[in-house]
């Protein structure tokens, strides 16, 4: 049964890049019937993995925008073999996502906001339970995901999942969390090393 | 290179991947990627590859509608600022048009050979009626001629004459019944053979050793009794004898062929 999953989730996973591969070549030739599929596929997931990290649904918005904007601009500067297009796309998203979380802009507009932004709600870091994504496939590798997190150790899971959700440095974290630097390191190095292996199926 | 620098290029990947590295750091990353080995290579991709399912954490949240709008908005006038002719556009045309073609052909195939089917249908149902038609009238014509010859039968001064097969054909009959005041008679033979080709049978009514035409005619069927009306049999002679030879088509001015019937009044 776990093979014929991980078989099925292999194909979808496969036939997920080839379609993103081909919308990403139709994108460069400027065909935004292919720009609305994709956007249609992960406008979902890269606009919560946004609020995540920026914490406003306004400022995510704007950023999801600007990450398809790119992606409509230079849809031709994607390598296939350096990576999938879902790689090269969230990729890309958290790259923008961040780079809005650290300008002083952003940085000033928050201080100034925080207690007044009625949409500045909380949220945890990410879903720590069955997230109700739409699409099966994409629940189900969102499962191993988390599944993987759960069988590193807490402290390498905090550091990790800090960095990713909440966008902050290994500097930041070793401030906000007083661990040292070197620690906060090597606790997410050996931990993605350790993802690494349980995702790879060395450690099943 | 030694487990030192493969730590360091792996501390180096991890945090470049999560965005957790500073600037300079990030910039070492990337020295050291454009000189990795092939297993650093595959590192970066695998944790690129870790990083980027890991957003499949991340609540599924729904944007609202405009960020949709705008961006389309954004594409499709930058279509047109590249001259209004995108490709897409005239893919889309030329899709639309495809489809429209291929859909006109294959209507037009289906009707074609629904056209087919009914007009094969229209011609054996026309070849039907043309049967229908004939045999109409050949009924109407054998109709016709009952009429006349019942005409005959039912005028009250007739003469009735019988005729025996002679040598030639032994088994042959016949009869004939004479309405002298119209001058009308009706011949029946039976037992006679199919004429051969190019000859007839011909009538004759014989006085005073003198033979006198009362027409021709052909069996075509032997196996049934066949009737012919004598047109006109104008004789007002009381004796006398009827006899039927083989004769040319169309007849001859005397009898030249074998008598096959005889009968005297």
């Amino acid at each position: 049964m776990l093979f014929f999953i991980i078989s099925a989730i292999g194909r979808f996973l496969n036939q997920d890049n080839s379609r993103d591969k081909d919308l990403l070549r139709r994108i460069a030739q400027k065909d935004p019937v292919a720009l609305s599929l994709l956007y249609d596929q992960y406008n979902r997931l890269l606009f919560g993995l946004l609020v995540s990290i920026l914490k406003k649904k306004t400022e995510a918005e704007d950023i999801l925008q600007e990450v398809f904007s790119t992606i409509w601009e230079k849809a031709d500067q994607f390598d296939p073999d350096r990576g999938t297009g879902y790689t090269w796309i969230v990729s890309l998203t958290r790259n923008k996502g961040i780079d809005r979380l650290r300008s002083k802009v952003y940085k000033e507009q928050k201080k100034q906001s925080t207690s007044l932004d009625n949409d500045d709600v909380y949220y945890p870091l990410y879903s720590s339970e069955n997230n109700p994504l739409e699409d099966t496939i994409l629940s189900d590798r969102a499962d191993m995901v988390r599944n993987a997190l759960q069988q590193i150790s807490e402290k390498q899971r905090k550091v990790i999942e800090i960095s990713y959700f909440s966008g902050l440095s290994q500097s930041e974290i070793s401030e906000e969390y007083d661990i040292p630097l070197g620690t906060v390191k090597t606790r997410m190095r050996d931990g993605m090393m350790k993802l690494r292996d349980i995702l790879s199926g060395a450690e099943q | 290179m030694s487990t030192q620098d493969n730590a360091l290029f792996e501390e180096l990947c991890v945090g470049f991947v999560l965005n957790s590295i500073s600037q300079e750091e990030e910039e070492e990353f990337k020295s050291l990627l454009n000189n990795a080995t092939q297993e650093q290579e595959q590192l970066y991709q695998d944790m690129q590859s870790i990083a980027s399912e890991m957003a499949l954490l991340a609540y599924d949240q729904k944007p609202s509608e405009s960020v949709k709008e705008q961006l389309l908005e954004m594409a499709w006038a930058s279509v047109h600022a590249r001259g209004g002719s995108a490709n897409v556009h005239y893919l889309s045309r030329y899709r639309i048009s495809a489809a429209a073609a291929v859909l006109f052909l294959v209507s037009s195939l289906g009707l074609f050979f629904f056209n087919q089917n009914l007009e094969t249908d229209l011609e054996t149902q026309k070849e039907l009626v043309v049967q229908k038609e004939n045999t109409i009238r050949i009924l109407e014509t054998e109709v016709e001629q009952k009429s006349e010859l019942l005409a005959i039968l039912e005028a009250r001064d007739v003469d009735l004459i019988l005729m025996d097969g002679l040598e030639v054909n032994p088994n042959g009959f016949g009869k004939v019944v004479w309405d002298k005041e119209n001058g009308q008679a009706l011949l029946q033979v039976a037992n006679m053979p199919a004429v051969p080709t190019a000859k007839e049978y011909q009538l004759w009514f014989v006085i005073n050793n003198q033979p006198f035409s009362a027409g021709v005619f052909a069996v075509n069927d032997p196996e049934r009794d066949n009737f012919f009306k004598i047109q006109e049999l104008n004789q007002s002679a009381s004796q006398g004898a009827f006899a039927i030879t083989l004769e040319p088509e169309g007849g001859s001015p005397q009898p030249t062929g074998d008598m096959y019937m005889l009968g005297a009044m």
